[in-house]
């Protein structure tokens, strides 16, 4: 039975980040993943927007989510560029309706100026990797979006705001992990895992492989495998995100990703971000469910159409759905909505990481493999620099 | 196509408490009390572990009845009462618990109950309660080990649901209290009025106090003890009826939901299907 140091269960952006990140150490790490490529499921499922704004910076302060998303603003350039993958700043408009959307964005704004720009913060960012916000009255924003809703009133613009290619990016940390020694095992699906003194065994469909240590990175079934060694200590809930897509022609038509603020009651979110590569998606129908779920939800289709509607009135969006799907993610705290990652060990059982992400999941790539790497290191793993790791090197994976 | 229950019904409320109990063990937490209810605030389920102190049992019942009639989580209660809750408990006799591991059940963008756990610390008691609503979004099922003087009350409340049925008798709550008169477990069968909680429960309490068929109190003490009106918990009907396990004074069982002899004929049935010997 082959033995790894580090064994990652999950070849999504959870698990590749960690990979990647693993292979600048001489650590010998293997990556099982169920499907054929990377990135098939969450990664493959969302908006694609890299939270490089004022959206994290407001995310619940002291919560993992806003401390891995906040400390990944200033790694991204580097990050994409070493990795070869498309990022490009297209900038954020927060819709102003009315004076109460207004003063709620006022908060936002105020709020990202004092979070983390100056040094003394505990989630610093240097200058030059976050650009100001400013507040666009009616006229400026029918400047730059011609085709919004004259009933907008104006707009907070975040310049900051950024997309990508999340499922390039899982293909790309795994080709770059591959190139500095990390293995994979792709079509194989955990079946059972067991807890030695010193080691995991893990056993999937087709083979067993003994590790070390073992990160948790299975996405939606997280809690699943957890429960394999009793090292479940969180919780969450499934929820089905539905998203459409637009074709390239709508690419004209709004050119920034844009959004309304939620408003009480109203349980879906209302955002639409134009895609690197062309065409508008519009979303987000949002329901608890059961994972096994996948039909698209009465009505899902028409809130979408009526979100891009409601943006950019007078332009026949109808005619221009290119595909309507959904993606689960893992919501944890969902009696509050105060979610936050899960990236831990669990108290009893050592050597043992569970990664929880969810909203936001791919931004916080750059600092999730740092963090994995540190709780590693702290729990007894050696870890020498891989004086061979090459940053961009590529190493041919299928997926 | 999987579909969620838009009610608690008792499946959902044990699937939940079995899910609290694994996860409970799993990250070795203390065992407590585990309480589901219904939108009206209602038990549906409840059950005490063998080594949780007693008074957890209306803690984690009065958590769960505040989460679903509050509609919101304890844990929002107690940032938005500014940690002041507690003097909002002149009101419902004190069964308002603004404590962490309250937790409301949320299906189909409504909620639909409520979920308390109580015998940990407060963020223990959280996270059990979170494991128990989320359960209610997985397909599989859950099947904790339990100590012994709870599955003994979990095998008296089987037997009795399948009497129920076997006697086309109307749903009924049962009431499982060991000797000092505290509730192990209770069970609300889908379509017994919430009226019938309470009563199973003092009928059991009731039998537990005296260690006499409940139904036997007025005679032995005369009716002064009605009279007195001492203890709102006594319901000297039948129904209430006390056992022995291993030779010992072990609790009592209450039935409520139809007419007294017969809710009193199925508990002394059940007791005897399950191995227990009637006491006196």
């Amino acid at each position: 039975m082959e033995k790894y140091d580090v064994v990652i269960v999950g070849g999504g952006i959870a698990g590749l980040s960690v990979a990647r990140e693993l292979s600048k150490y001489k650590v010998s790490t293997l990556v099982i993943e169920k499907n054929e490529g990377f990135g098939k499921e969450m990664t493959a499922s969302n908006m694609t927007l890299v939270c490089q704004g004022a959206d994290s910076l407001t995310f619940r302060h002291g919560t993992l989510h806003a401390e891995l998303n906040i400390k990944s603003i200033p790694l991204w350039p580097k990050y994409a560029e070493e990795l070869g993958i498309p990022f490009k700043k297209i900038g954020g408009l927060g819709l102003i309706r009315d004076r109460i959307d207004f003063f709620r964005f006022m908060k936002m704004y105020s709020r990202a100026f004092k979070s983390s720009l100056k040094g003394e913060e505990s989630y610093y960012i240097p200058k030059g990797s976050f650009e100001p916000l400013q507040f666009l009255d009616k006229k400026t924003l029918k400047d730059l979006e011609p085709y919004s809703n004259p009933k907008i009133q104006g707009a907070l613009y975040d310049p900051n705001l950024a997309v990508t290619d999340p499922v390039k990016l899982a293909v790309a940390l795994a080709e770059n992990a591959k190139a500095n020694g990390v293995e994979f095992l792709l079509k194989n699906e955990v079946k059972k895992i067991m807890r030695e003194d010193e080691y995991f065994t893990i056993m999937t469909n087709e083979t067993s492989v003994k590790g070390s240590f073992v990160v948790n990175a299975s996405g939606i079934n997280a809690d699943r495998l957890a429960e394999m060694v009793k090292a479940r200590d969180f919780s969450y809930i499934p929820v089905k995100g539905v998203l459409t897509d637009f074709d390239e022609d709508t690419s004209e038509v709004f050119k920034h990703q844009a959004f309304y603020l939620p408003s009480l009651g109203e349980p879906h979110i209302k955002a639409v971000v134009p895609l690197i590569y062309g065409g508008l998606r519009v979303g987000i129908h949002l329901s608890f469910t059961l994972r096994s779920d996948k039909e698209i939800p009465l009505g899902a289709v028409d809130h979408n159409l009526g979100v891009i509607k409601s943006i950019a009135p007078g332009y026949p969006f109808e005619k221009h759905i290119k595909k309507t799907f959904f993606g689960i993610m893992p919501l944890t705290n969902a009696e509050t909505g105060w979610h936050d990652f899960v990236v831990d060990i669990p108290p009893h059982v050592p050597r043992w990481i569970n990664i929880v992400l969810g909203p936001a999941g791919v931004s916080s790539s750059p600092m999730l493999g740092k963090k994995v790497v540190e709780l590693l290191s702290t729990s007894g793993l050696e870890m020498e620099p891989n004086p061979r790791f090459s940053s961009s090197a590529k190493g041919g994976v299928k997926g | 196509m999987s579909t969620l229950s838009r009610k608690v019904d008792l499946n959902m409320a044990i699937k939940i408490i079995n899910a609290m109990i694994i996860y409970a063990n799993d990250n070795e937490l203390l065992p407590g009390s585990y309480a589901v209810v219904d939108e009206g605030g209602h038990v549906v389920a409840f059950e005490r572990r063998d080594e949780a102190p007693a008074a957890t049992a209306d803690i984690a019942i009065d958590k769960a009845w505040t989460a679903a009639t509050m509609k919101a989580s304890g844990r929002i209660l107690e940032i938005i009462s500014k940690g002041q809750g507690w003097r909002l408990n002149v009101k419902h006799k004190g069964r308002l618990t603004i404590i962490p591991g309250a937790v409301p059940i949320i299906a189909n963008a409504r909620v639909i109950g409520g979920v308390g756990h109580s015998g940990g610390s407060a963020e223990d008691d959280l996270k059990i309660a979170q494991a128990g609503w989320t359960a209610i979004f997985r397909e599989e099922g859950f099947n904790a080990e339990v100590e012994e003087r709870l599955s003994l009350a979990r095998k008296i409340a089987k037997e009795a649901i399948e009497e129920v049925n076997n006697r086309k008798l109307k749903p009924v709550t049962v009431a499982v209290v060991d000797e000092w008169g505290h509730p192990t477990l209770i069970y609300r069968v889908d379509g017994a009025p919430f009226g019938t909680l309470e009563l199973a429960r003092d009928k059991a309490w009731t039998a537990a106090a005296f260690k006499t068929l409940s139904e036997n109190v007025s005679s032995l003490y005369s009716n002064m003890i009605n009279a007195t009106n001492w203890n709102e918990r006594l319901t000297p009907i039948p129904g209430g009826v006390p056992f022995m396990y291993n030779n010992k004074f072990a609790g009592a069982i209450g039935i409520a939901g139809n007419m007294p002899e017969e809710d009193k004929n199925l508990a002394m049935d059940v007791i005897k299907k399950v191995g227990l010997e009637l006491l006196g």
